[in-house]
């Protein structure tokens, strides 16, 4: 039924376009605040802290934790539906406290998951176009 | 200091339409229903209403916008029903959820912009998966997450919970209480969707997952329907059929977001206690003496979230709070007395507002708490945008 199916793939716009760029260069970089050094994801027109417009972004060490995690059960989203169940997690990265990306983690991880668990950066090449940073468990 | 416009105003009457999964009949033919029922309820002639104020947002992005069949917006109500020839005044609210249609309500007549005020919230369960992701495109902050197969909401609350399980050390044994004690209120509440089905902890055990850990019961029960109620000044209320529901304070939640992506769990007390701390100093009243409380719970654990932000008790203490029997409709502190939108329904809020209305009055019939004086009624988890109401027997 889904075999068929792609996944949703990012509609990748002027503000986003640094972030998908460096993935394709296997890169993790976040959109960071000139002026007071607050790292912004998703990326913002103005700083969310200050409300700076000095924006850039800069590479980050793409080491983080796991903040928190959920088995999804339901094919609610086009193409995951031969992977059910999958694990989301949402990663905190070491940078800033509540600085989040999600990534996905097959099912079979799940007695490995952990709330504080370390993961790390990986990049997987969707196709040509497109490279999504992901997250796997590291020891 | 006690808000000037304390037991000023008064909700005096509740219309509900029939509230199932698939109707047969359009979302704007039942939300005309539930308006006429709720003027009949207040004994008033229609022709008197010249206010109206609705929360018309659809349950999900994507579930659709046309006027009458997917959502009902004060331009439908005004087409389609006879109320006053020249209506003085409206409002349609885009966020803070349906208390806020409410509290926009109380202001207008506060202001004597208008007399009565027609409030009401309609609900569209659209056909197919419940808030499915079916774009291929992934516009906005979605990018950051539809490709990771992390698009529903119900993700981010099991999200949540996970977290909550991991700081506090609750179960899914502590949640069940919660959800059957909810139940049985459904049981007692003809208006429910639930009000024939029972659940015992072993049926809560046994739902399949939704997204782990929250399983089917954990989430609200979608339904098509609409809820209505009218409001009126203290003066004008003191004529009509039923006592008066007074309105003693309103709060909205307007705190600061930290976290950008969709939320945690780090900001639910601060973010919570920012709609709270308006309920408590506009009504001079406070958890100790609320009679009841009627909590939001799109998901089980946001009234959890809820009895904590707004002071019932302690953080990180609600899933031991709710066990005993304390939140049953005998206990210290009853909780969503009609079965809350886990098991009457979702109606985003509006059937906990209807409710507190009902127990102030003494229109709960199995379900009455003795003597309820004072209920809070809060709508929304408390990391989102939400309102509420306090709603007593005396102005
Ligand atoms: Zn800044």
């Amino acid at each position: 039924m889904s075999t068929t199916q792609e996944k949703p793939r990012p509609l990748i716009d002027d503000l986003t376009r640094p972030f998908w760029e460096a993935a394709r260069e296997q890169r993790l970089v976040i959109q960071r605040c000139q002026d007071c050094h607050y790292f912004n994801h998703p990326p913002r027109p103005v700083c969310q802290a200050c409300h700076g417009a000095a924006l850039t972004f800069e590479p980050v060490s793409g080491r983080g934790t796991i903040y928190s995690f959920s088995v999804m059960y339901q094919p609610n989203v086009t193409g995951f539906g031969d992977e059910l169940p999958y694990l989301n997690i949402l990663v905190e990265l070491e940078e800033q406290p509540q600085l989040f990306l999600v990534s996905d983690l097959p099912a079979a991880q799940r007695e490995r998951v952990r709330v504080g668990g370390k993961v790390e950066v990986y990049f997987e090449d969707v196709d040509a176009e497109l490279t999504l940073p992901k997250f796997c468990l590291v020891a | 200091m006690t808000w000037k416009g304390k037991g000023k105003t008064a909700i005096v009457g509740i219309g509900y339409s029939e509230l199932s999964r698939r109707p047969q009949r359009s979302l704007g033919a039942l939300s005309l229903d539930a308006c006429r029922a709720a003027i009949d309820d207040a004994g008033l002639p229609a022709e008197r209403v010249d206010g109206l104020a609705t929360f018309p947002e659809a349950p999900f992005h994507g579930a659709g916008t046309q006027d009458g069949e997917q959502i009902v917006s004060v331009e439908y109500v005004m087409n389609h029903l006879p109320l006053a020839p020249d209506i003085r005044w409206y409002a349609q609210i885009e966020t803070g959820l349906v208390a806020s249609a409410v509290i926009e309500g109380v202001n207008a007549l506060l202001a004597d912009a208008c007399e009565y005020v027609l409030v009401w919230r309609a609900l569209h369960n659209p056909r197919g998966r419940y808030g499915a992701w079916s774009g291929n495109r992934a516009p906005g902050d979605a990018q950051f997450m539809a490709p990771y197969g992390c698009t529903s909401i119900f993700q981010w609350h099991a999200m949540a919970w996970q977290r909550y399980m991991h700081r506090y050390g609750a179960t899914r044994d502590h949640l069940a209480t919660f959800v059957t004690n909810s139940r049985r209120n459904a049981n007692l509440n003809p208006n429910a969707y639930f009000y024939t089905t029972p659940m015992t902890r072993e049926d809560y055990f046994a739902a399949r997952w939704i997204a782990e850990p929250l399983c089917l019961f954990d989430c609200d029960i979608p339904v098509e329907g609409c809820v209505a109620l009218i409001l009126t000044t203290a003066e004008r209320a003191a004529d009509l059929r039923h006592p008066p529901a007074y309105i003693a304070g309103y709060g909205q939640n307007t705190s600061r977001r930290r976290a950008l992506f969709h939320y945690s769990l780090d900001n639910y007390m601060e973010s919570g206690h920012s709609l709270a701390s308006k309920l408590w100093a506009s009504s001079g009243l406070g958890p100790q003496t609320m009679s009841a409380a009627e909590l939001y719970d799109g998901f089980s654990p946001s009234t959890l979230y809820w009895l904590e932000a707004a002071g019932f008790c302690g953080e990180g203490e609600a899933y031991s709070f709710i066990q005993d029997g304390r939140i049953a409709l005998e206990g210290e502190l009853p909780v969503n007395t009609f079965g809350g939108s886990l098991s009457e329904g979702r109606l985003h809020g509006m059937g906990h507002i209807a409710e507190a209305v009902m127990q102030v009055t003494d229109r709960a019939e199995k379900r009455q708490v003795p003597n309820a004086s004072a209920v809070c009624a809060i709508d929304g988890s408390p990391m989102l945008r939400g309102s509420g109401l306090v709603i007593t027997r005396e102005p």
